[in-house]
């Protein structure tokens, strides 16, 4: 039974692992880096542009929010349990 | 004959001077507060105007305690230069009851309320389409009962074709396929309270379960709608669904749920399953028909790279858009977004309600 607690956590737990995909040392690794895909600009439709678009703006716009969330939701699990 | 150095020297009887003391110690006076009180008032507040820099010292020789002094303390010395410029509690306690005071105090409430109200309107407003919502509400009696009898029962109905007014929707009072949130509203309501009834016919029943059933639906609500969203978004498709609608579409299962629910209360364990059955096939139906539509039939801003001519009026499905070759996202992967859809309903209506059925019990046995 999931409630609205178990979903803001499941949220919050997706998105701190988006956020922490590391572009330098993993992205790129993997051939999802972010600065030798803009170089087609074609194949803008693709699925997998789409997903990595997804994740690079999820990253910029939720890591210092993310921060904040984390902090909170530490400080509430420890008081209470 | 008194020298006074001073200029502002007050001549009143209890403002004599008694000793000059050490004003630069005082550093400046402060203003006396905005308002004036009547002259009948005992507070020890400072007067209209700032007393003489050359009597502030006086008070350090009284007794610094501020209860209510007597008038003859009216025009008041500036007692609180020592402390806080905050009066003590008392003293706000029978200032509050004066009514020039009272006045003031509702008239600054009231500019406060209105500047909130304001506020928060204008916040909501940029998060939540109010005027956009206003015409999913925009219901009557007649149209109500006929969506709910096409939800049950979609398969006579011929015309699924939205009307639409120079290309805005018309509103649902008017047009029976029209999508609104009254009914899904209505029925979360109903879903919630019917769920409660059930888990108290089975002894299961505390007033938290309410809550639990309630915010548990509203995180599956949310749920499906982020993962529709998502949906749409990473395959691209651009469709003339707006999140409302979808929102609107994906709370008409609400009825089907009711509606197993009930026939699994009075009837048994096996009525539930197949009315369940029904009245998925029949939601299934129906949204395939009314979707259909609106997601195969184009984005409401057609790509450049698209072949569409009709960009000047693009959500409208009188256009013919059937014939073009994999533009704007693809037939395919519309037609497998509907399929999604349609399999997801009764799934996600079957996971809300078969923890309530009572396990193979009929009422007329207890």
């Amino acid at each position: 039974m999931i409630t609205l607690w178990n979903l803001f956590e499941a949220s919050l737990l997706c998105l701190n692992a988006v956020c922490v995909l590391h572009e330098e040392r993993f992205m790129q690794k993997m051939g999802w880096g972010t600065n030798t895909q803009q170089q087609g600009f074609e194949d803008q439709s693709t699925i997998k542009f789409q997903i990595l678009n997804l994740v690079r703006s999820i990253r910029t716009v939720t890591r210092i929010p993310l921060i904040i969330l984390n902090i909170l939701t530490i400080i509430f699990k420890l008081l209470l349990g | 004959m008194n020298f006074n150095a001073s200029r502002n020297v007050g001549h009143s009887g209890p403002r004599k001077a008694k000793r000059v003391s050490d004003v630069s110690a005082m550093g400046s006076p402060s203003p006396a507060p905005a308002f004036s009180p009547s002259p009948g008032f005992g507070g020890g507040f400072p007067p209209a105007g700032p007393p003489p820099p050359y009597q502030q010292g006086i008070p350090m020789d009284a007794i610094p305690n501020f209860g209510p002094q007597d008038p003859s303390n009216n025009f008041g010395y500036p007692a609180n230069f020592t402390q806080s410029p905050m009066a003590p509690p008392s003293q706000i306690g029978s200032m509050l009851q004066q009514p020039v005071v009272q006045d003031m105090a509702l008239q600054y409430g009231n500019q406060l309320a209105a500047q909130g109200r304001e506020v928060v309107q204008r916040e909501l407003g940029k998060y939540v389409p109010v005027s956009r919502l206003r015409y999913y509400f925009a219901v009557d009696t007649r149209y109500v009962l006929k969506k709910l009898l096409l939800i049950v029962f979609p398969f006579t109905h011929k015309e699924w074709m939205m009307k639409y007014d120079q290309e805005t929707p018309v509103q649902p009072r008017y047009d029976i396929n029209a999508p609104d949130l009254y009914i899904p509203s209505m029925g979360y309501v109903t879903y919630v309270l019917l769920a409660g009834f059930m888990l108290g016919l089975q002894h299961r029943f505390s007033p938290e379960q309410i809550s639990i059933q309630a915010s548990s639906a509203l995180a599956y609500i949310i749920f499906e709608m982020v993962l529709y969203i998502a949906t749409l978004y990473i395959t691209n498709t651009n469709t003339a669904l707006k999140t409302l609608d979808l929102l609107a579409y994906s709370g008409y299962k609400y009825t089907t749920m009711i509606c197993s629910l009930l026939a699994g209360l009075t009837l048994g364990g096996t009525v539930y399953y197949c009315a369940l059955l029904y009245c998925s096939a029949a939601l299934s139906y129906f949204l395939v028909k009314t979707l259909r539509l609106q997601i195969l039939s184009g984005g409401p801003t057609a790509p450049d790279t698209s072949y569409n001519y009709s960009t000047y009026n693009p959500s409208n499905p009188y256009t013919d858009t059937w014939a073009k070759p994999s533009s704007g996202g693809g037939t395919k992967r519309r037609v497998y977004f509907l399929l999604f859809v349609a399999i997801t309903q009764p799934l996600l209506s079957w996971w809300l309600t078969y923890h309530l059925i009572p396990p193979s019990v009929v009422l007329q046995a207890r």
